[in-house]
């Protein structure tokens, strides 16, 4: 019998559901191997119910309804793939703002937001509520990484995606360095790799849509940025664009 | 005596909604097209960030759109700014659009509402009894990413677009390339026509649409200048800056998310507007699809939306083409990205993307910062108009099993191609 996945979305842009849709070369393959039973995005049929070999999860946790959602999905899940970086580090929209949400609500929504009284909690990656067996990085993951984790589930294996920082996947391709030598606000040294360096391949300086990388020294990248002339506060909210909530934590243990 | 009909979660559409209708007797007392998705707050997240970072930012707002909203999120910080970008800028540009166009239309003609149209809960399923056909529309999709890819350096939220240019801009190889899909994609839009031929467009509901897109000035379908409104038998028009006119952003109380409507009418935008207002440019094999597939614009029937989206799609691949042999015969430059300096500026813009008119404006203090932000989304607009093209539904089909009553209103908020996922105006109400 073939395993049973689950795709699932809670608040995001669906970016890394368009990414598996996007696999049109493989989809099919993928289907041939795999029983999608839930996956609204795709289809009207769904067992909302029934035990899931694999639930893949994008988008981060906003509020009660979608926290209750994810505990479903878990107790129902064998393996829970968190997919993306907002699933992973909570995203962007769990970024710094210069006021508190409530005062971001009112200026977004004005008087009728502040009336309503919304379920305004903030955005939290999976990890936070359930257990996470293997995190896709990305904003969206790349589609090699997702096609990599779903042959090495199907063969029984730990899916292993890179370690190692962006900065190294960019020497690797002998891209001139936008950081030391163009002076340009580059994540690289302190981004997960595995995106193959692709914005310094584009000219473009990394703005970390992939999280930290293991024992990411940010305190160093922001000395650097310092030299450069750049705005401390904006060296904050640059690096802290799409991984607050895991940043605020590390944070934490290192002064514990 | 009091009916409710809800729909709790709809499948097939990016985001998550719901639909509720109330009937007392015969009489339609409330339609509501609910968005619960997550708040995400995206403008006033922006403010104080630097120009340049923000349309990196901005982007995450929507997968499927991003380069859309990668690219209108530019233009806007440009006519802030004063920055003109040059022709080739503007031509590659409009050739990301017409990829987005293929993959976006690929994606939900084919995988998401064909299914309905033919009694499948999902593509996976068509895929079953129409292998081929699949097929078909996955490659096409496949050439709509190669397209923004080489582009945008990539499908889902792009990289390579920066303030005045390109980070890096393609090379003649990459279009020599480009040039062989896109040819292939055309071969592919005929099949494409061929299967689509056969399909019957249902029509259950009869509501004229009120339809609303920008006007090209150019050969550029997706940019311009002034929004074009159908009003009767005439055409309204609004300058882009004045765009707050028409969209007249609103919160109402009987839905979770903001409304436009204009001279309190609601209208709608996307491909079948684009249509209505813009088919004259329609050529090619485009045209002979649009004769093959009987759509006649104006348009009382939404559900022709599908048909419109198909006819685009088959336009982007004839214009991509072109676009691409152009770009050869004449030898892409490798330019730099136009130069700009901060300083105290605002400026709006906006752009066609797949589900229709995107609007962005921008508020930059002399360090070049946000100091506020505007985004209106395609289906923010198309709310509104959704929702009195449900209401008539209901009416306009008085005795049928609300069985079949929800699968009509389904096909009908589907035929829209929402994209709740376009955050920005998305409020939730609490449990």
């Amino acid at each position: 019998m073939k395993p049973k996945i689950g795709i699932f979305g809670l608040s995001g842009c669906w970016g890394e559901q368009i990414v598996i849709l996007n696999c049109e070369d493989q989809l099919l393959d993928i289907v041939g191997a795999v029983d999608i039973v839930d996956f609204l995005g795709g289809s009207s049929a769904n067992d909302e119910e029934g035990p899931l070999a694999v639930a893949f999860i994008e988008g981060s946790v906003a509020n009660a309804r979608e926290e209750a959602s994810l505990r479903r999905i878990r107790e129902r899940a064998q393996l829970l793939v968190a997919c993306g970086s907002c699933a992973c580090f909570g995203g962007v929209a769990a970024m710094d703002a210069m006021e508190p949400r409530e005062q971001v609500i009112q200026r977004v929504y004005g008087d009728y937001g502040a009336a309503i009284g919304w379920d305004i909690g903030p955005h939290r990656p999976l990890g936070d509520f359930v257990k996470v067996d293997v995190a896709i990085p990305g904003c969206p993951m790349e589609k090699t990484e997702f096609l990599k984790v779903v042959a090495s589930l199907l063969n029984g294996d730990v899916p292993l995606l890179p370690a190692y920082p962006v900065c190294l996947e960019c020497k690797m391709n002998e891209n001139d360095c936008l950081l030391v030598n163009q002076g340009l606000p580059c994540a690289g040294p302190v981004t997960v790799a595995g995106c193959g360096a692709r914005c310094p391949a584009y000219n473009v300086a990394c703005i970390g849509c992939r999280g930290p990388v293991e024992e990411a020294n940010i305190s160093s990248l922001e000395k650097i940025l310092l030299e450069k002339k750049l705005h401390e506060v904006e060296i904050k909210r640059k690096l802290r664009t799409f991984a607050a909530p895991v940043l605020d934590r590390e944070e934490k243990r290192g002064l514990a | 005596m009091t009916r409710t009909i809800t729909i709790d979660h709809l499948s097939r559409v990016e985001g998550h909604g719901g639909i509720t209708v109330v009937l007392e007797g015969d009489r339609v007392s409330k339609v509501e097209f609910d968005v619960f998705e997550g708040i995400r707050l995206f403008e006033g997240l922006v403010r104080g960030r630097s120009m340049e970072d923000v349309t990196g930012i901005v982007s995450r707002i929507c997968a499927i759109c991003s380069h859309g909203h990668s690219i209108t999120s530019l233009q806007a910080l440009e006519n802030a700014l004063g920055v003109e970008v040059t022709p080739q800028t503007r031509r590659l540009r409009d050739l990301a659009y017409h990829g987005s166009n293929i993959e976006s239309h690929a994606l939900h003609v084919f995988c998401l509402a064909l299914p309905d149209l033919l009694g499948h809960p999902s593509v996976v399923s068509l895929a079953g009894v129409m292998p081929d056909a699949v097929k078909t529309a996955l490659r096409l999709k496949k050439l709509g990413n190669t397209i923004q890819e080489v582009i945008g350096g990539r499908a889902v939220h792009p990289v390579n677009y920066v303030i005045g240019g390109f980070g890096k801009v393609p090379g003649t190889d990459d279009l020599l390339a480009l040039k062989k899909e896109i040819t292939a994609g055309l071969a592919d839009c005929e099949r494409a026509l061929e299967v689509l031929a056969t399909v019957s467009i249902p029509d259950f509901v009869r509501e004229p649409i009120r339809c609303a897109a920008l006007l090209p000035e150019d050969e550029a379908f997706f940019f311009g200048s002034i929004i074009g409104i159908c009003d009767g038998d005439g055409v309204t028009r609004i300058p882009v800056r004045d765009y707050r006119t028409l969209t007249n952003e609103h919160c109402v109380s009987h839905s979770h998310a903001k409304h436009s409507q204009h001279d309190n009418r609601s209208y709608m935008v996307g491909a079948l507007a684009r249509l209505t207002l813009n088919g004259s440019r329609i050529d090619g094999l485009a045209r002979k699809a649009w004769e093959r597939l009987r759509l006649s614009v104006p348009s009382a029937n939404i559900v022709m939306n599908n048909i419109a989206q198909a006819v685009e799609m088959i336009y982007s691949v004839e214009q991509a083409l072109k676009i691409v042999n152009g770009l050869i015969a004449e030898g892409i430059r490798d330019e730099a990205s136009a130069l700009y300096r901060p300083h105290a500026c605002r400026g709006a813009a906006a752009t066609e993307v797949p589900r229709g008119t995107l609007y962005y404006s921008y508020e930059l203090d002399d360090q070049g910062r946000v100091l506020s932000a505007d985004v209106i989304t395609p289906t923010a607009q198309n709310l509104s108009n959704a929702e009195d093209q449900m209401r008539a539904v209901v009416t306009q089909t008085a005795g049928v099993s609300d069985s079949l009553l929800k699968q009509w209103l389904q096909i009908v908020a589907r035929a829209y191609d929402p994209c709740i996922s376009c955050s920005v105006h998305v409020i939730r109400a609490t449990n």
